[in-house]
């Protein structure tokens, strides 16, 4: 009888037979479909033909008959300690059922899984595995068509076969990477200091260290390409910390290679103390001028969870003199906190040591955070600023319309 | 897309899906809109029979659409044959399935399905609390009080935290039972809204109402009623408790409030070591104090008059029948400027006690501590809810101590200078064995978490 059952689901399945004959024999070999009542034919004999009958419960009987085969199939899987695989069979599902899951997933991310506190955090997680699996794949697909174009244009260009001089010299990568070492070792000597301080690992996350990581990275290479770098010094730099393990996987080999100053005493070691300046965006002093004679000290450290003065914290420990942007002075700040990523902070910083000019630096704090560069009085632009927006969101509209009324009152 | 109203015939799905923008997705956005609408369960039926001619196969996520259809229209028999689809079909369902099943099931008379499938899903996760309600509902709906109670304890020993409605529906239910044990358990979930702080709203109110006067033999009658400022019920003139905390939690709170909210992980954060143990001097030497002031909160009350100004008429308030006052305030106020005069400062110095914080500071907690330290009777002014402050406390139970302390003795000031009193009487379910008060919300849904209801609920035994 299963046999029987399985060759035929197998029949069904290639949909060699016409639909009447499954349906004649199907119903004598499963004793388990359910029959139609008796009303709901009845209704069926109402609004359809008679000579075309629709069996709603047809799509039952398919599902069953497919059943046998499947199971046999999903039997031979690797072996996976049970409740990992029980894991893993719950992902399968939730995809199935339409979920943000990953499609593939690494024992090491099911056991991070598993290892999460809460329900909502396991989603996250699982949410930011498939956006990253989404990403991948794109780039993957982008890099594919891109050989593809190129491959294209190769043959074009060796049908036409044509050579092109050039009076210029081409400069290799590596000419300019030898370029960018010779003054990244010049500023080693030479250059002001720029001070990471890398002592904030308790206060993050492994997510917000890794984060961090990939900004210093970001920095670190603007720097090495700017006219003019800054020496590096990355200080209260613990040996085989989070920060250390993750900055080889970024740099490999070059890691020992950089042209900065790695090392684990504090800042305050190195330089004399009146010389430091805390930049932090909870400092209540605000920086007027860039100062070529000031070492300036920036915090490694990105802030999901909203720690408010941590940073000034710290400076405030050490008694050492803190400063924020100008950001309100310049620009028309709208949403977004005023903490800054480190390569932002490492253009405006650059920026201003290269041209003093605030408005060129503060292009780099991103468009979304303002609506522009102030020109007219703040105070102005900002009752102009919440006009728009309580007519964008019509809250608060009737005030503004009552304090209209009583601005301009009718004679 | 509009669903079709009655069953179609294959090549009229076919007609629609190819008049479809996206076909690959025409099956989930028509269930989609089925669901919307409501439709018959004979056209959702019709698509799955086409869609499994055409690909022998349905994919779950459709099936769980159609679930959820059936479950809508609480088409029991459809529910059971697609679980025992699902059943063969995969090795083992989702929480999204065995929520819909749950729910499904439950409320037939095949509810005791619904249990198995409960303790399928544990096998696997947590059940989620719609699991827990509709299998709690479903048993009590049978009379089956004890296993109604079990699960709700299982429920609670998880962390799963019940909604209202399960906790209505065990009053609902237990109408008219004459039954030590049951009457112990409703006692049980009334005393878990004490701890909770929990209020009931009008509904539910009735419910527990309705619950007590049916008991039989018991004697007991409800009263709707306000409670006076006194903290005395009009109706049984019994004397609510008071929001003093005890002498033990008292001394609890004080120092929490020092470890978590003034040091948390760094002194420096909102004030400096320095600082803060001048300050513990300073308030040492002249304990102690009445009321103590947020200057900096109080000055800004009225926009349009100078923030000094604002402050000199709280402190002449409120420094009447000699209390001893402490403003705090940050050094700035002592520079002379449009807003803060010298002169006036000079002139409630003499009637208050200053204490001028950094500018960079947080005052707030210095005001915590002040009026901590000074003793039960003290109060505070500040118009700020200090929900910062409480976020800082590293548990429930002390954050849920803190918000009693703060009823009882934050004084706030509206912009004219009438004082809102604290709260003499504690604002939460209480008990004296024959009598019960219970606070609940007059409106469904609506309330601020500041807010405490002013409605009671009056219950004597007679």
């Amino acid at each position: 009888m299963q046999c029987a059952n399985v060759l035929l689901g197998k029949i069904v399945r290639s949909s060699v037979l016409p639909f009447a004959a499954q349906h004649g024999m199907k119903k004598n070999l499963f004793p388990l479909s359910r029959t139609l009542s008796l009303s709901l034919c009845l209704k069926q004999e109402k609004s359809c033909e008679p000579s075309e009958k629709l069996d709603l419960d047809e799509w039952k009987k398919v599902m069953k008959s497919g059943l046998q085969e499947e199971v046999s199939e999903t039997v031979l899987e690797p072996k996976e300690p049970s409740n990992l695989a029980a894991a893993r069979e719950t992902l399968e599902m939730w995809r199935l059922a339409g979920r943000a899951v990953p499609e593939n997933i690494s024992e090491e991310q099911l056991k991070t899984f598993m290892d999460c506190p809460s329900k909502s955090a396991k989603k996250k997680y699982l949410k930011y595995l498939h956006i990253k699996e989404l990403h991948k794949e794109n780039d993957r697909r982008k890099m594919d068509e891109k050989r593809e174009r190129r491959l294209e244009a190769q043959n074009q260009a060796t049908n036409t076969d044509e050579t092109k001089k050039s009076s210029f010299i081409y400069l290799s990568s590596s000419t300019m990477d030898k370029t960018y070492n010779w003054r990244a070792a010049q500023s080693m000597t030479f250059g002001q200091p720029l001070v990471f301080d890398m002592s904030y690992e308790k206060e993050m996350s492994i997510r917000e260290v890794i984060n961090t990581v990939k900004q210093i990275v970001l920095s670190e290479s603007c720097n090495r390409r700017s006219v003019d770098p800054f020496h590096i010094h990355f200080c209260n730099f613990k040996d085989d910390s989070l920060y250390h393990r993750e900055f080889i996987k970024h740099y490999r080999e070059a890691w020992g290679k950089l042209l900065i100053t790695v090392t684990d005493q504090c800042y305050t070691e190195i330089f004399p103390k009146d010389k430091l300046i805390y930049l932090t965006a909870d400092s209540p002093k605000v920086m007027k001028t860039f100062d070529h004679d000031k070492i300036y000290i920036v915090g490694s450290m990105v802030d999901k969870s909203i720690k408010t003065g941590v940073s000034l914290a710290r400076a405030k420990r050490l008694g050492l003199e803190t400063a924020a942007l100008p950001l309100e002075k310049y620009l028309l700040w709208s949403t977004g906190a005023k903490n800054l990523t480190l390569d932002q902070m490492m253009h405006i910083l650059l920026t201003l040591k290269d041209t003093a000019d605030w408005k060129k630096a503060l292009e780099f704090v991103p468009r979304r955070k303002h609506c522009g560069f102030v020109n007219k009085p703040v105070k102005e632009l900002k009752k102009t600023l919440d006009l728009i927006n309580t007519l964008k969101l019509r809250k608060g509209r009737e005030e503004v319309e009552k304090q209209f009324a009583k601005n301009h009152p009718k004679k | 897309v509009q669903p079709p109203e009655k069953p179609l015939q294959a090549e009229e799905w076919n007609k629609l899906r190819e008049d479809f923008q996206l076909p690959e997705i025409f099956e989930e956005v028509m269930l989609n809109s089925m669901i919307r609408c409501n439709s018959p369960i004979d056209v959702a039926k019709s698509l799955l029979t086409d869609l499994a001619k055409r690909n022998g196969d349905i994919a779950y996520n459709v099936l769980i659409k159609y679930l959820t259809l059936c479950v809508q229209q609480g088409q029991v028999s459809e529910i059971c044959d697609v679980y025992d689809i699902m059943k063969v079909r995969f090795k083992m369902l989702e929480s999204g399935a065995y929520n819909l099943l749950i729910k499904g099931l439950s409320n037939s008379d095949q509810w005791r399905m619904a249990l198995t499938l409960l303790e399928e899903v544990k096998k696997i996760m947590i059940p989620s609390r719609m699991c827990y309600e509709s299998c709690i509902k479903a048993a009590s709906r049978h009379q089956e009080m004890k296993l109604a109670f079990e699960l709700y304890k299982e429920m609670l020993a998880k962390d799963v935290v019940p909604t209202l409605d399960v906790l209505q529906s065990f009053f609902n239910f237990s109408r008219g039972m004459k039954d030590a044990e049951l009457q112990k358990e409703l006692f049980g979930i009334l005393l878990y809204l004490r701890e909770n702080q929990i209020y009931p709203h009008k509904t539910f109110m009735r419910s527990i109402k309705l619950w007590f006067e049916s008991i039989p033999g018991g004697n007991w009658r409800g009263h709707l009623t306000n409670i006076k400022d006194s903290g005395q019920c009009p109706v049984c003139k019994h004397q609510l408790e008071d929001s003093n905390l005890t002498a033990e939690e008292y001394s609890n709170l004080s120092e929490r409030i020092i470890r978590d909210v003034i040091h948390g992980t760094d002194t420096y954060r909102k004030t400096s070591p320095e600082e803060f143990e001048a300050f513990q001097t300073f308030v040492e030497n002249r304990l102690p104090f009445d009321i103590v002031i947020d200057g900096l909160n109080v000055s800004h009350i009225k926009s349009r008059k100078m923030q000094c100004e604002n402050l000199f008429d709280a402190v002449n308030c409120l420094a009447k029948e000699n209390a001893r006052l402490l403003v705090l305030g940050r050094k700035h106020m002592l520079m002379n400027s449009s807003n803060w005069k010298t002169e006036i400062m000079k002139e409630m110095q003499n009637k208050a006690d200053f204490f001028f914080a950094e500018n960079i500071s947080e005052d707030d907690a210095f005001l915590l501590y002040a009026t901590l330290r000074s003793g039960k009777h003290c109060r505070f002014v500040t118009r700020d809810f200090l929900r910062d402050h409480k976020a800082c406390l590293s548990d429930s139970l002390t954050r849920r101590l803190f918000r009693k302390w703060q009823r009882g003795h934050q004084i706030a000031f509206s912009s004219v200078f009438s004082q809102q009193p604290a709260f003499r009487y504690d604002c939460v379910v209480q008990t004296t064995g024959d009598t019960w008060h219970i606070p609940y919300k007059d409106v469904f849904e609506e309330k601020y978490s500041y807010e405490v209801p002013r409605k009671w609920l009056c219950i004597q035994q007679k």
